[in-house]
């Protein structure tokens, strides 16, 4: 197998074939960096047009949309709170607060080199660890999938700080959207109100960008003369000076690595959650924890190497069981098909230089990212911040508007996305967190879902749920999550009590 | 005054609706509506069919491929179905799935709103089971679950769609009872057989073609041997005569004229002989067997009274 690796190597320097890689990293950058555009957008919507082209070239310029745009996504989110990408919510808690202060240019700095060492981690693991990887995933059947999205639902509610009440009032508002459309195992309409439009659910990212972009479009406009971030002043330096500030980070680059792996290996759940965990990990094994969401630049890196470190390993279930880890891996599966590319075991043996060829641009693409996103995307994209804030506001709400409604060519979902902004915003004057909502949405389908199949597939037995080790492990998590910042607050208290006394 | 003009505009309106029929079909690009995103098997051959059949209706003609994705496909089928009859829009159709969603459901269209052009891909159903489960030959699952009615766990992409249709065919045939696991999608299904957590599968063969090493496949459900997969023996030649399959194909509005559905169906009948397209077909898993106009109606009215049968017995909903 690994001879095939090698051997597969040289076609991916052939001139198309590399500059597809490199043209795809531009275009996911820029994607991600617009607000409502996405890397599955993007990806699906090149698909149809790779049916021309070379396997290798159409598929380089999906591996590098796919890097680029985890990436892309930060660029909004650290200097304007607006995740350009579900992944890149969790980018937003340490990113924002570091441009307030006037590291912008070092958090996206920090965003870029995580991005690339996170998609690295992942690429080596799709190419040298895939077949056994594979076998993880069969060991997560419904009861299994179940417990994850549990674990990661109760992770984002009771870790992330503030109230946990708010919190699980946002939650329950995401799980709410997850709803509706068609129940998934029956397929009868549930709050569709006879919408057509709603019958398939109501996408994440008509959601992220109503709740997350609209509300902070709104302050733009709102305080037209104040402006955020000074003119120029993003702290921007060379990325050579920039890297020995970062060295501390080795020990959250390693963890966020193997965080995004693993949530890549599992169905469905995705870069969100990935980003989440490791962030959650980070700040927990931090010395200084309580500075965290205040611009620490750890944090960034704990984000942004998971959302990265899921998107080579999320095609390991992809091309071997044809289960897509992640909606980008879903669409990139079909892209894989139009070129007779059928997932299963037999792919790496009939199409091993095509298919290694393809893990190799994932590779490259991961490392071009550094070069093209450090200092070229970086920049330029900085400028736009000197823009005037209402043509700012008005810009970003053109590509909001134009995002959502190319989802599915429907002014409907334009309608949703604005009513969603509402809600956002009131939600952002009362301080309920939005994460949750965000999660709520991802994870409350899944849990539904696979909590069902799990029950029918024990005939209505919940003891189901707690018959192997991997759903006890889940379960043990779970449970650890939501006592032990309880037991600490308590500690804490009494702590403070018997100094007192 | 304004009546002349509206005489005169009536008038030149007609001139060229005559000159536009007189005009060999088709003088400008045929689109294609798939009720499914773009890189999904009915995409898939849609995409590939579309490069042949403008190859045969010659003179340069062009298709374009229209991706309406949503509600189970339901919503590009229905925009189809509300298209006018000229032959410049066609659409992809699955069966038995348009048919089961004309009775679960409230449906913009019925089997009469269309001009059936041609089957396509017939994907038959096969019965697979995990390695683990040591189930390996048909009889000896029927038996199992003969023994204990409803102890068996079973697999498959959705209700209401072909592999339900098996499964009950399965279970009226034999007696034997199945607890039914509608996963979202084959490949989740075939996962989790692969993983032991459901016993067997009901899936396609295009699904379990490159998973024969790892799955046990129990038999085909087609009256002859599939092309795709020879080695695969059929249930018929096991004694039990179970028929059953996943359909994709073209359709046009109803109404469409006489002299179009001829061209388009000279078009598909050329594709049925075409060595390229039948390899092109295999190669993105999609099992040819074309079926053409009337047939195609014939077998499109024989799902809708199966489905409207099992929706009468054992309603999914």
């Amino acid at each position: 197998m690994y001879t095939d690796l090698l051997h597969a190597l040289p076609n991916v320097f052939a001139l198309a074939n590399f500059a597809a890689v490199i043209i795809g990293v531009i275009a996911g950058i820029v994607v991600g960096a617009m607000p409502g555009l996405s890397a599955t957008m993007a990806i699906s919507v090149l698909v149809p047009f790779t049916f021309g082209l070379e396997p290798l070239v159409a598929l380089g310029l999906m591996a590098g949309i796919y890097n680029g745009a985890m990436y892309g996504g930060a660029i909004p989110a650290v200097l304007l709170r607006i995740p350009g990408t579900p992944a890149a919510v969790a980018t937003t808690f340490d990113g924002y607060p570091m441009a307030q202060k006037g590291q912008g240019g070092f958090a996206l700095q920090v965003a870029v080199v995580s991005s690339s060492l996170g998609g690295i981690a992942s690429a080596f693991a799709l190419m040298l660890l895939a077949p056994p990887l594979s076998k993880v995933t069969l060991l997560f059947g419904p009861s299994e999938v179940f417990w994850v999205a549990v674990f990661g639902l109760c992770s984002i509610i009771f870790l992330l700080g503030g109230s946990v009440i708010k919190g699980l009032i946002s939650a329950c508002f995401g799980v709410f959207v997850s709803v509706v459309g068609s129940d998934p195992i029956y397929g009868n309409d549930r709050f569709t109100f006879s919408q057509l439009e709603l019958l398939d659910g109501i996408s994440i990212v008509i959601l992220l960008v109503g709740l997350y972009a609209l509300p902070p479009v709104i302050d733009l406009l709102e305080k037209p003369l104040k402006t955020g971030v000074d003119d120029n002043k993003l702290g921007t330096e060379s990325l050579w000076k920039a890297l020995p500030r970062m060295k501390g980070f080795w020990k959250t680059w390693l963890r966020g690595s193997l965080i995004g792996i693993w949530i890549g290996i599992l169905p469905g759940a995705g870069g969100s959650m990935a980003a989440f965990m490791s962030y959650n990990e980070a700040r927990r094994s931090s010395k200084t924890p309580d500075t965290w969401g205040e611009g620490e630049p750890e944090g960034v890196a704990a984000a942004e190497v998971a959302n990265n470190a899921d998107t080579a390993s999320a095609l390991i279930p992809a091309l071997t069981l044809g289960i897509p880890g992640t909606a980008v891996a879903a669409v990139m599966l079909g892209g894989l098909l139009v070129h007779g590319l059928q997932p299963g075991p037999m792919l790496f043996r009939d199409n091993s230089d095509i298919v290694f060829g393809f893990m190799w641009q994932f590779l490259f693409g991961a490392i071009l990212l550094v070069l093209l996103g450090g200092s070229l995307a970086t920049n330029s994209f900085a400028k736009l911040l000197n823009l005037p804030r209402p043509l700012l506001g008005a810009i970003i709400i053109v590509l909001m508007v134009i995002g959502v409604y190319s989802i599915h060519g429907r002014m409907f979902d334009v309608y949703l996305m604005l009513g969603f902004g509402a809600v956002g915003w009131v939600m952002d004057k009362l301080k309920f967190p939005l994460p949750p909502v965000v999660l709520g949405l991802i994870l409350g389908a899944f849990a539904e879902e696979n909590l069902r199949l799990a029950l029918r597939i024990g005939r209505g037995d919940w003891a189901v749920l707690f018959q192997n080790t991997t759903s006890l492990v889940l379960v043990a998590l779970t449970v650890g999550v939501i006592v032990v910042p309880l037991v600490k607050s308590r500690l804490a208290k009494a702590r403070q009590a018997e100094g007192q006394a | 005054m304004f009546n002349i003009f509206k005489t005169t505009a009536l008038t030149g309106a007609l001139v060229l609706a005559a000159g536009a029929a007189l005009a060999e079909y088709p003088e400008k690009p045929i689109e294609v509506i798939v009720g499914y995103s773009a890189g999904g098997g009915t995409d898939v051959m849609a995409r590939t069919a579309a490069l042949f059949i403008e190859k045969y209706l010659g003179e340069g003609a062009s298709i374009v491929v229209k991706n309406m994705p949503g509600a189970s496909g339901q919503i590009g089928v229905t925009e189809v179905a509300g298209s006018a009859p000229d032959g410049y829009t066609l659409g992809t159709f699955n069966l038995p799935g348009m048919m089961a969603r004309t009775i679960d459901r409230e449906a913009g269209y019925d089997r009469e709103s269309f001009t059936y052009l041609a089957n396509v891909v017939n994907d038959p159903n096969v019965i697979v089971t995990g390695k683990g489960s040591g189930l390996t030959t048909i009889d000896a699952l029927i038996a199992a679950a003969l023994e204990a009615p409803g102890a068996i766990t079973v697999g498959m992409s959705s209700l209401g769609g072909d592999d339900h249709f098996a499964l009950i065919k399965l279970q009226t045939l034999t007696g034997a009872e199945f607890t039914i696991v509608p996963f979202k999608g084959s490949a989740p299904a075939r996962t989790a057989l692969m993983g032991g957590h459901v016993a067997m599968g009901i899936l396609n063969i295009s699904e379990v073609a490159s998973f024969t090493e790892e799955l046990n496949v129990l038999g085909v459900a087609t009256e002859e041997r599939s092309r795709f997969a020879p080695d695969l023996p059929t249930f018929k030649e096991q004694g039990i005569e179970l028929v059953n399959g996943s359909m994709r194909g073209f359709v046009a509005p109803a109404g469409l004229p006489g002299d179009v559905v001829a061209k388009l169906d000279a078009a598909f009948e050329q594709l049925s002989g075409d060595q390229d397209f039948l390899k092109a077909m295999a190669d993105t898993a999609n099992p040819v067997e074309i079926v053409r106009g009337d047939a195609f109606k014939a077998l499109t009215s024989d799902l809708y009274d199966l489905a409207a049968k099992v929706w009468a017995e054992t309603p999914w909903n």
